[in-house]
């Protein structure tokens, strides 16, 4: 089971190059085949995780949530997409037009981009960059620029106080994200994440760097907008934030874009700090999925344990508590590291 | 220590995960209902009286009915009942007043209809049932009734036979004679006052039997007492 995906990846490629093709042809014919497996990976993946997230909101509070269609209500997620596919789409007379079209693909082509280099199994990523983690802050931060470009070209008042409230959040929620990232950097000396997951064959960094795990943690839920951070959308203060003028499949396309992020930097977490594929017994590819499950349910904990946070409490926890703890943490990592190599441990 | 409350939070969401859903899957599972759910409200035609308590205790004119008059008595006849269930707001006054408790609440709650109109519930005069078919216990409280009235009417009787009489008979003579007989005799007394109580023209015609009978009577001994009145 182990190398399944890599063998048919050669098998393909070797198929390829068989009927006459160039080597570096073949190459890019088999990234493009990877590209539609990512991508329909997420879409069928989203279908189950709305569906998974309906079903857990209901048990938080002890309802059960959609149970019609089909058995455990699973083909509820697959009736609301058809129904999302087939509604008007309405473009408000007053919007930007090109900027209110493009910011909702440009949100999910973000959002994939970012499953590039996250390794989904022992040798299996789309492309091993060896600067794959800056690679995943930096292009997880220009999901910021899609919301406020629906925001403001809605040319609503609501859509536009989402889009600022998100940017602020965001800036304010990368630098945190980006530092409680830099102690696991620091002990592994790469940004690879290949190497980051091989460096966690003793020890998985929740154990080094639980610190780190914790305000990463706490951060990724602000950058992903979900509650209790989800100041952006807040329904009940501001309709919805960025999405509200938005119908059809192009409010469907940031939902998808909403849950392909939570699932990127899940896996993200499970291969930084949970030891990525790494795993006893069943296939690797199948670990990541598991791991990056248990973090998409404790996501989905919090969010329907804790009450919405107030915008300034959340900026000056950032800021106040959030920056420092992150800092505090580098520091700490650092002095280990050098407590280390003078003891002569590593 | 700061924090302490989320950890606490999230403690009771994860308690309540694995707790037993509320959720009634309520056309599949029927909801189990209190005893004294208030459902429908039903009517039962045959113990009505008529009285209008309910109709005067509903604060939203939900409720009438149509009656007539009982041939000879002064008791009413329902005809038809009514309950125009749109406006019911459930609070169980009607039930509460009706003293012979033809009004209840049932279990069954599904009252959505098609139309409005369909909404209203029409009682009509079920077919066979008149008087004769009263209720027992309408009967029963007749009977009460009228052995009160009896009762009454032999004490008064028995206390002022003339008075009584007078509105009976009419010549004077007789009163007197069937006074004299009332009140030696007890057993005459209550013949005529359960006749004068449930059959007026009846008890004339007995009671100038009775003084008919006494005048022969007398005549009989004035016969006989002619030669001396020593068998008085
Ligand atoms: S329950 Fe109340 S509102 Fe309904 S019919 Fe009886 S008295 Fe009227
Ligand atoms: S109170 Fe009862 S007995 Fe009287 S009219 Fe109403 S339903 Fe009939």
């Amino acid at each position: 089971m182990e190398p399944l995906f890599i063998n048919l990846a050669e098998a393909f490629t070797g198929w390829m190059i068989s009927l006459g093709l160039d080597p570096g042809w073949a190459e890019a014919v088999l990234l493009v085949v990877k590209w539609i497996i990512v991508v329909t990976i997420i879409t069928v993946n989203i279908i189950i995780l709305i569906w998974l997230e309906r079903k857990v909101s209901a048990f938080f509070q002890e309802r059960l949530g959609p149970n019609r269609l089909g058995p455990f209500g699973i083909f509820q997620t697959i009736a609301d997409a058809i129904k999302l596919l087939t509604k008007e789409d309405i473009v408000p007379s007053a919007a930007d037009k090109l900027i209110f079209k493009t910011a909702p693909m440009f949100f999910i082509v973000v959002a994939v981009m970012l499953y590039t280099v996250i390794p989904m199994g022992k040798g299996m990523q789309v492309i091993n960059l060896n600067v794959g983690l800056l690679f995943f802050i930096s292009v997880g931060s220009l999901s910021t620029i899609a919301l406020l470009m629906a925001g403001w070209g809605s040319n609503n008042k609501w859509s536009l106080m989402g889009a600022v409230r998100s940017v602020a959040q965001m800036v304010s929620y990368a630098i945190p994200l980006a530092f409680s990232l830099l102690g696991v950097v620091m002990i592994t000396g790469s940004l690879n994440l290949q190497d980051i997951v091989l460096a966690q064959d003793k020890w998985w960094f929740v154990i080094l760097q639980p610190i780190a795990f914790i305000t990463y943690f706490i951060a990724a839920t602000a950058e992903l907008n979900r509650g209790p951070f989800d100041m952006p959308e807040a329904e009940q203060e501001l309709t919805g934030g960025a999405y509200t003028e938005y119908t059809g499949m192009r409010w469907a396309l940031f939902f998808l874009a909403e849950y392909t992020n939570l699932v990127a930097v899940s896996a993200l977490m499970a291969t930084v700090f949970l030891g990525g594929w790494q795993g006893p017994w069943l296939p690797s590819w199948l670990w990541i999925i598991i791991k990056t499950y248990a973090i998409i349910l404790v996501f989905f904990w919090v969010k329907w344990t804790f009450p919405r946070i107030r915008m300034d409490h959340l900026m000056s926890f950032s800021w106040k508590v959030l920056v420092p703890v992150s800092l505090g943490n580098i520091l700490l990592t650092g002095a280990g590291i050098y407590f280390c190599r003078w003891m002569g441990w590593c | 220590m700061n924090g302490q409350g989320l950890i606490k939070g999230l403690a009771i969401t994860l308690k309540h995960f694995f707790q037993k859903e509320i959720t009634e899957q309520y056309p599949d599972v029927m909801p189990e209902l209190a005893p004294r759910f208030r459902g429908c409200l039903r009517f039962e035609f045959e113990k009505c009286i008529a009285c209008g308590i309910c109709v005067n205790s509903c604060p939203n004119d939900v409720l009438s009915f149509e009656t007539e008059k009982r041939d000879k008595s002064k008791k009413k006849k329902l005809l038809s009942y009514t309950i125009d269930f749109q406006y019911c707001m459930f609070c169980n006054l009607c039930v509460e007043g009706c003293p012979t408790s033809c009004l209840s609440f049932d279990h069954d709650f599904e009252l959505s209809q098609f139309k409005r109109e369909d909404i209203k519930m029409i009682y009509l005069r079920p077919e066979g049932l008149d008087e004769a078919q009263d209720s027992p216990a309408d009967q029963e409280e007749q009977k009460d009734k009228e052995q009160k009235q009896i009762a009454a009417m032999l004490k008064a009787l028995q206390k002022s036979p003339q008075k009584v009489l007078s509105k009976l008979l009419e010549g004077e003579e007789d009163i007197n004679i069937l006074s004299e007989l009332i009140q030696s005799d007890q057993k005459t007394a209550g013949k005529i006052a359960e006749l004068i109580v449930k059959d007026k023209e009846k008890a004339v015609k007995v009671a100038t039997g009775f003084i008919n009978k006494d005048r022969k009577n007398r005549a009989q001994k004035g016969e006989n007492g002619e030669g001396g009145d020593k068998d008085v």
